[in-house]
């Protein structure tokens, strides 16, 4: 009896020592994973690991030739295992840091072929396939030349454009009968007042500096581009606005307004005040009870729970009231 | 049910077409797809991203990808060439400024592999505004003539008014059916 007694004791405490050892083997696990699947330990593991093939890649130029194929398997290896990381953490990474991380893997490996073709170039004889992404990364490289911002804007279709053109210095006026539902055009002018004083159907901004533009509601889009420094009074239905930098927009906008390279974008509600305003607004047919002014989407930045850092909403201190002795004068 | 339901749904694939809508921001992609749809189109904001819409047209269904044509989305648009039919290249008639980066999108996306064999649609869009340009000026700007490996066409259109829109996609279709559904 004593004897089966100290059989089923000795049983149960094996069990409970079992489900203790469980509990605790359990638990070192919990803690492991949660640590490591976080988006903190992650960033911090990859810096190290980009930072090591970096590392690895600085260290060519110095290396013996007969030893660099090895050398060039090995961070090849290393970028794999990389790469391979950040797509197995795709569970707990953002979307957006995501695309930041393969970006940085991508050119890690870009520079590694770059390397390899500069300092283990291949035997002559044979199908030259380094040639092609070479071709493609100049391709992309004049593409993006000639999109830059140096050239000034011209093409054939000139006498076409419905504006002004390279002014400096002036009060630039045009009223509702030359304006209406026409495609106006503003380029290459320098510390002038434009004023429009109709209703447009779509008004291009381009390479202004230093100017002040008022303007009555336009029928379909404004399209701002390379304007630094101006103050920008429009209503308009779309607002899309490219590589401009420390601009005031006082917006009225139905849709929405996007901006994409830009930065030190500032935004007001539209607060322009003339005779025919009203009678103006209402043929344009924009909503004026509907102003999205301060809802800009920001193409280079996808983040959607941080704000944009290249544009913010103007303090109400630092606003202009009222714009009636701006029509006169030149800005500076 | 049975072996007909599943001859059905394999001929429903078959009848199915994926056109990618593609060009520069503002030519108005967005709006011609919303207008293809009967939605609204004073509403509509740049796009962020992409819109996609089932349609059913003469019979066919036709998955429409409408893809944002801002600069820093033009990289993204190859994520969609896969398995493309037709692609719909929507210009803006308006804005004679920008045709030559419109031309150079436009030919760097025809040299594109994965979509070789594409049907080509040139929308020469708001055709109605004026001060547009005309379809003949287009095809010179967009030197169309120099394009030898796809099927294209352009049409004068506008989005707005819906003048020449289905015109221009049931030709699309017409060229894309005769090459893919044979068996009809």
């Amino acid at each position: 009896m004593s004897d089966r007694h100290s059989v089923l004791e000795r049983l149960s405490r094996r069990d409970a020592q079992r489900l203790e050892k469980l509990q605790k083997a359990h638990k070192a696990r919990e803690e492991v994973d949660a640590c490591n699947e976080n988006e903190e330990y992650f960033s911090g593991a990859f810096k190290i690991k980009s930072e090591y093939i970096e590392d690895l890649l600085n260290q060519i130029p110095t290396l013996e030739t007969n030893t660099l194929p090895s050398h060039f398997d090995s961070i090849k290896r290393d970028v794999n295992e990389l790469q391979k990381y950040v797509v197995t953490s795709s569970f707990f990474l953002k979307e957006f840091n995501m695309r930041k991380y393969l970006g940085i893997v991508q050119n890690l490996q870009t520079k590694c072929y770059e390397m390899e073709d500069r300092y283990v170039p291949r035997k002559k004889f044979g199908f030259s396939k380094k040639k092609l992404p070479k071709s493609h990364d100049q391709k992309q490289n004049s593409l993006d030349e000639r999109d830059g911002a140096a050239k000034k804007d011209s093409n054939k279709w000139d006498e076409k454009l419905f504006g002004f053109d390279s002014i400096e210095n002036k009060v630039l006026l045009l009223q509702n009968d030359d304006l209406f539902q026409r495609d106006v055009a503003l380029r290459n002018l320098k510390n002038c007042t434009i004023g429009l004083k109709g209703v447009m159907g779509t008004l291009h901004l381009t390479n202004l500096e230093s100017c002040v533009v008022l303007t009555g509601p336009v029928t379909s889009s404004v399209f701002i581009e390379k304007c630094n420094n101006c103050r920008i009074i429009t209503a308009c239905q779309q607002l899309r606005m490219h590589t401009s930098n420390k601009c005031d927009i006082y917006l009225h906008v139905t849709s929405k307004g996007i901006v994409e390279d830009c930065s030190e974008i500032r935004t007001a509600p539209y607060n322009l005040q003339y005779e025919d305003l009203e009678k103006h607004f209402n043929m344009s047919s924009l909503d004026k009870s509907c102003n999205n002014w301060d809802r800009l989407d920001d193409f280079n930045w996808l983040a959607p729970d941080i704000p944009s850092p290249n544009w913010s909403v103007l303090d109400v201190t630092q606003r202009v009231n009222n714009w009636n002795d701006w029509w006169s004068k030149i800005p500076l | 049910m049975g072996f007909l339901t599943i001859l059905k749904k394999l001929r429903q694939k078959e009848k199915e077409m994926r056109i990618l809508m593609l060009g520069l921001d503002n030519a108005g992609k967005t709006t011609i797809l919303k207008r293809f749809n009967g939605e609204p189109i004073d509403t509509i904001s740049p796009t962020l991203g992409f819109n996609i819409k089932t349609l059913e047209h003469r019979g066919f269904k036709l998955n429409i990808w409408d893809v944002g044509g801002q600069k820093s989305l033009r990289s993204y648009w190859k994520n969609y060439f896969e398995s493309t039919d037709g692609v719909a290249w929507v210009v803006d008639s308006a804005d004679a400024r920008r045709l030559s980066d419109c031309a150079r999108e436009l030919h760097s996306l025809l040299r594109e592999e994965r979509l070789a064999g594409a049907t080509l649609l040139v929308l020469a869009n708001k055709a109605d505004l004026p001060g547009a340009l005309t379809v003949q000026q287009i095809k010179e700007a967009l030197d169309l003539d120099s394009i030898k490996t796809h099927h294209w066409r352009i049409v004068r259109c506008s989005a707005v008014t819906g003048e020449n829109l289905l015109d221009g996609m049931d030709w699309m279709l017409d060229d894309i059916a005769s090459r893919i559904f044979t068996l009809d």
